[in-house]
């Protein structure tokens, strides 16, 4: 079973091959150019140097959000095109779930997955290590800083920080009581290997009908329902 | 030479599988307008999101429908610029997986020159050169087309484009949008010597340069001014007197442009070619002329996958093709 997993919900785009469970490879580019210029020569490369062929592949995995909404849709639309050239099925992941599949994996850890998305508000899931493999706590959420601070105070546990807006939180939420840990920086922020893990254990479904979760409407749409509220 | 055709620049999603540039086998096309009616006009975040939503499911769809496999296809073309860049993000994205995938040559095509294409569909026996006329809600220019890859642009709109003026047009007379075929039935009914409306003129060398934003304006004026006045407004009439000032800016110039440069073949392309006026004045302007005139049937001249294909091929014999780090782009000369 080969299996190509994208991840390009954030600033890095990465793309990684599993045999089965086993990780064969990892290609990673933070170069700032955008994921469609870089994503798929990544995963042709990768597969290349790899010896294996794109057309052997089983299925591909991708991470369906929370994240940049341009960035979400280059993966999608990637993994579309690859399955349904080869008639074969996705896997649609959580951006958070992934990035705790790919974080610290020490029993009993707590992590908070944050990924800044802007107008005061984290996209964040956090999550538990259980049997060396993270297990939900809560659902993906857009949820502002100061909720977030108090559902974690609440725990009584100290945390471990993951994503691009970990900094963020640590410098915002932490003391009163409330201890938490940045994760080791290559740990920190989602990539594809994490997409990965996390799909392993999935049923894999149609492509056609994965859909990007971005946990917020467009622009025009708030405004609409904003207007016709009043 | 079988081509997968893909399109996604601005609110339709289409798929066309077409072979050998001139024969379509089918042309799948998912129109967005009804999503985007209520605000006025194409919002691209919406646009972006219904490409991917419906993309796999129209390319499905354009295989049964054409009765061949995967297998049979020979070639990948897809739309990469110009157009809304997240929309356009879409479509580059998937068909330039899926030529890797399926490992066949991936075709870049220029959506203007795909506009322009759609007439080689039309009609089998056209070929360059001629003149061409490529008015849509996007983009107005008058193009030399020496031959199917060598294409100039002999003058464009300075402003808006001729469609984005109908758009807006419509959108003061409460017509919603798109508004090209809400105005054209109007116009249908009106007067066309109702109302006075500038016809543009375009400072400098260029002769073939049009402006639309100042008939745009005009005629928002008017509706303002009658409003203001609580004097009923003839919308008919002005519906009629708009579409005949667009077209008298378009016809001339273009017809000057072709006793000019010789030529007497005339190609119209883009969905404003739709409008009823400007296609009865193109046909009086060149049968006076001795001017062959070629215009698509109206669904090929809004947006649809089967002329990315048609050029496609073209492009493919010129060697113009790319590889998996094809990019999409907003804006991109002819
Ligand atoms: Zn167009």
């Amino acid at each position: 079973m080969l299996m190509l997993a994208l991840e390009s919900s954030a600033k890095a785009a990465s793309a990684a091959v599993f045999e089965g469970e086993k990780l064969l490879g990892v290609a990673v580019e933070n170069s700032g150019l955008t994921h469609s210029r870089t994503l798929l020569p990544m995963a042709e490369g990768l597969l290349k140097n790899l010896d294996r062929s794109v057309k052997e592949l089983d299925v591909v995995a991708v991470a369906h959000g929370p994240g940049s909404f341009t960035g979400l849709r280059i993966g999608m639309a990637e993994a579309k095109g690859l399955c349904w050239a080869l008639d074969i099925p996705a896997v649609g992941v959580s951006t958070l779930e992934a990035m705790a599949f790919g974080g610290p994996d020490m029993e009993g850890s707590m992590l908070c997955c944050v990924m800044d998305a802007r107008r005061n508000q984290v996209y964040n899931a956090l999550f538990t290590v259980e049997n060396g493999k993270p297990v939900r706590l809560t659902e993906d959420r857009a949820i502002s800083l100061a909720d977030l601070g108090a559902e974690l105070r609440a725990a009584k546990k100290p945390w471990v920080l993951l994503g691009d807006g970990a900094e963020l939180c640590y410098n915002t939420l932490r003391g009163d009581g409330l201890v938490l840990h940045l994760a080791p920086e290559p740990l920190r922020v989602q990539n594809a290997r994490g997409v990965g893990l996390a799909a392993l254990g999935r049923e894999p479904r149609p492509a056609a009908e994965l859909l990007p979760v971005y946990l917020r409407l467009s622009q025009a749409e708030r405004e609409r329902q904003a207007k016709l509220g009043k | 030479m079988l081509i997968l055709a893909i399109e996604s620049s601005c609110d339709e999603t289409a798929v066309a599988l077409v072979e050998d540039g001139r024969r379509v086998l089918t042309d799948q096309i998912f129109s967005q307008a009804d999503l985007h009616a209520v605000y006025g006009g194409v919002v691209p975040e919406i646009a972006a999101r219904s490409h991917l939503e419906v993309i796999s499911l129209l390319a499905d769809r354009a295989l049964d429908a054409a009765g061949v496999g995967r297998g049979d296809i020979d070639a990948v073309a897809c739309t990469y610029a110009p157009g809304l860049i997240g929309a356009v993000l879409v479509g580059v994205n998937f068909a330039k997986s899926a030529a890797l995938a399926l490992g066949v040559p991936l075709i870049p095509v220029h959506h203007i020159r795909g506009h322009i294409a759609a007439n080689y569909l039309a009609y089998p026996d056209l070929t360059p050169p001629f003149l061409c006329l490529a008015i849509s809600g996007g983009n107005t220019m008058l193009v030399d087309v020496r031959d199917y890859t060598d294409l100039r642009v002999l003058g464009r709109t300075r402003d808006d484009a001729a469609g984005e003026c109908f758009d807006k047009s419509a959108r003061v007379l409460g017509l919603g949008y798109p508004g090209g075929k809400p105005i054209d039935d109007l116009a249908k009914q009106g007067d066309d010597t109702r109302y006075e409306l500038p016809r543009p003129y375009v400072s400098g060398e260029n002769p073939y340069d049009m402006s639309f934003s100042g008939l745009k304006t005009a005629v928002i004026n008017i509706a303002h001014h009658a409003e203001q006045m609580s004097q009923a407004l003839d919308k008919p009439g002005l519906a009629a007197s708009l579409c005949r000032a667009v077209s008298e800016s378009l016809v001339g110039r273009t017809m000057a442009a072709a006793q000019e440069l010789g030529y007497d073949k005339l190609a119209v392309a883009g969905g404003v070619a739709a409008n009823s006026r400007i296609r009865a004045d193109f046909e009086a302007a060149c049968r006076k002329a001795g001017v062959a005139l070629y215009v698509p049937p109206l669904r090929l001249c809004g947006d649809n996958a089967a002329m990315i294909g048609a050029q496609g091929y073209y492009e493919f014999l010129a060697g113009h093709t790319a590889d998996s780090s094809l990019n999409a782009y907003a804006t991109m000369e002819l």
